[in-house]
């Protein structure tokens, strides 16, 4: 691998934003493709930065970062890649459920499933389970992420598995669950998938079941 | 013993008659319930097209006037209930924070936006929507930031107030128009630009936690001359699995002002209780050099052992919380759970004093009934077992 794509995994792991623009301009005065900047320099760094939260070294506001920093140069790469390089891992629809006005925990998902090359479809907040289905259903997506804090709101997660099941889709569609409220037990009571605990597992799990699929 | 010797002596870590309860705030649904419902409920007022138009045109104009005096009212409810229920200690909150932008947002005075909404049960309640600063301009035009000694005026004459009314009944837990100084950064410039600006506005955030600092200082100073003995402050350091940020940070940002408050606190008599929510188990010794004598949340949801802390730190802070409001106090529940956790959480944690029982957190949701089955039971089998 090449010094300057070293440079671009270590200024994700070090969290070094100042540096980002300076060492992926490098990497492409040295004629090294956007989409290997992605794969083999991006990637690399957010695996590290995933590996360093789950290990307790590093925390919430560093995953952040790190997808800070990401945002910061994908707009530049993404606009010089062909449409032929466009390769997306899978597709997801990403909504906080029905009745819950939070957030934060559905953008930091969001932020490192698109780091990480799928193609995220962002429905916000107060998403009834009928648009998650109807945009699963449009998009031919592969996975929904809900979201859910509040307690009271559990049984819009319930809503949503219910209507892709009278819609068809039930088996062709993974649904994950996070949040305050959210556990493996809930996961079960509400008829999901994937109960994860945090936005890196629900991204290295995704990834793991794309690999199956493909 | 009354309830505020019984609350004081076990943050202490003294011996007690028995394991005393905390209740971590009641919503409308729970006091309305207690204390009867009123006869017309918010959601009602604010759905009234002529209320509607005079708050979208007047709102930062009347929330003092109009708006104030019912949120005073109903803090006034969560601790008139609480004592009716039967708890020894309760989380006394007066909440001035608010400013009304229309009718359906609420900014707080230290720059986050609120949505209004309903509960479910007929009253308003409100979430958290989005930072209200994204900018340096416009942190420096931000209209409503708080005179720290005019809140600290009107909290000591909130607290005298219902201090008097119910004081001898319940142990206040106070919490004055000042929330945690981590937690309104958070809220105020959103969390996902929180790491960027601590580069990048390193100045603002320091101006932002001294005037977090002044805010919680103050109104915890008039609090304590109004009589209250406790000091409650809410700031939620972490999330399910951890902390929002490295310790080291949160240390060398917000460790100083939270050293200071608790050493004024303690130098006038106070007690200090933390309310942290989420997975602190790698913080709580951080929280227990601050100074502070008691701990709230060790939320069951998330992936912190309560058991564990008891273990580990249960000598030095008393433990306060352990009953879970995602199910145990929902009507999902069965109350034979209830008194099945209760027992479970006194058989653990009362061992050596130094634990006081009660919901992790408030919500919207929790019937009365639940909490009195969870009082009940921890009366009924609540004995301190002293080492």
């Amino acid at each position: 691998m090449s010094n300057a794509l070293q440079s671009v995994i270590k200024a994700i792991d070090e969290l070094d934003f100042d540096n980002i623009n300076n060492v992926v301009q490098i990497c492409l005065d040295e004629g090294i493709s956007p989409l290997s900047i992605i794969q083999d320099g991006i990637c690399k760094g957010l695996d590290i930065v995933g590996e360093k939260f789950n290990t307790g070294e590093y925390f919430l506001a560093d995953l952040v970062m790190a997808g800070e920093i990401v945002n910061e140069v994908m707009p530049n790469l993404k606009a010089r890649m062909n449409s032929s390089d466009a390769v997306q891992k899978g597709k997801v629809v990403m909504a906080t459920v029905k009745g819950d006005i939070h957030e934060i925990g559905k953008n930091i998902v969001c932020m490192l499933l698109d780091a990480n090359g799928f193609e995220v479809i962002d429905l916000g907040i107060d998403v009834p389970a009928e648009r998650i289905v109807n945009t699963v259903k449009e998009k031919k997506a592969s996975f929904i992420g809900l979201s859910c804090l509040l307690s009271t709101m559990v049984g819009s997660i319930g809503e949503v598995v219910e209507s892709l099941k009278r819609e068809g889709l039930r088996e062709k569609v993974r649904v994950f669950i996070g949040g305050a409220c959210t556990s493996e037990q809930l996961k079960d009571e509400m008829g999901a998938d994937v109960y994860s605990a945090t936005a890196v597992d629900a991204v290295r799990t995704m990834e793991k079941m794309c690999g199956a699929m493909t | 013993m009354n309830p505020t010797e019984r609350i004081i002596r076990t943050l202490e870590g003294k011996p007690v008659d028995r394991v005393p309860t905390f209740c971590a705030g009641l919503e409308d649904r729970t006091f309305n319930e207690v204390l009867g419902e009123p006869w017309l409920k918010t959601k009602t007022i604010f759905a009234n097209p002529l209320i509607k138009s005079l708050l979208n045109n007047w709102g930062p104009k009347i929330t003092k006037t109009f708006v104030q005096p019912q949120i005073t009212a109903g803090m006034e409810k969560r601790i008139e209930a609480a004592a009716a229920l039967g708890f020894d200690a309760t989380w006394a909150l007066y909440d001035e924070t608010f400013v009304l932008i229309d009718s359906r947002t609420m900014a707080r005075f230290t720059g986050a936006l609120f949505e209004l909404i309903d509960d479910g049960f007929g009253n308003m309640t409100y979430m958290y929507k989005a930072p209200g600063i994204k900018t340096r301009e416009a942190f420096n035009a931000w209209p409503y930031w708080p005179d720290p000694d005019a809140v600290a005026h009107r909290a000591y004459k909130f607290f005298k107030k219902t201090l008097a009314k119910y004081g001898d009944r319940v142990c206040f837990c106070g919490q004055a128009s000042a929330y945690g100084i981590q937690e309104s950064l958070l809220w105020t410039i959103g969390f996902e630009k929180v790491p960027l600006w601590i580069r990048k506005e390193k100045d603002l955030v320091e101006r932002f936690i001294t005037m977090a600092e002044e805010l919680c200082l103050k109104t915890s100073m008039a609090m304590l001359d109004a009589g209250v003995k406790i000091i409650l402050q809410s700031d939620d350091f972490a999330f399910k699995t951890g902390p929002m940020m490295n310790p080291k940070m949160i240390e060398s940002l917000f460790g100083p002002s939270y050293r200071r408050i608790i050493k004024s606190v303690h130098d006038r008599g106070g007690k200090y209780i933390l309310h942290s929510c989420g997975d602190n188990t790698v913080l709580f010794d951080m929280f227990i050099d601050w100074g502070v004598d008691g701990l709230h949340a060790y939320e069951n949801t998330s992936t912190v052992d309560i058991f564990k802390c008891k273990e580990r730190h249960g000598d030095r802070v008393t433990i306060i919380g352990g009953v879970g409001i995602d199910y145990l106090l929902t009507e999902r529940s069965r109350d034979q759970e209830i008194v099945d956790q209760v027992k479970l959480l006194i058989e653990k944690l009362a061992t050596g004093g130094r634990f006081i029982l009660g919901p992790i957190h408030g919500m919207s949701n929790m019937p009365a009934d639940k909490l009195r089955v969870m009082i009940d039971a921890c009366k009924k089998y609540g004995v301190y077992r002293t080492n």
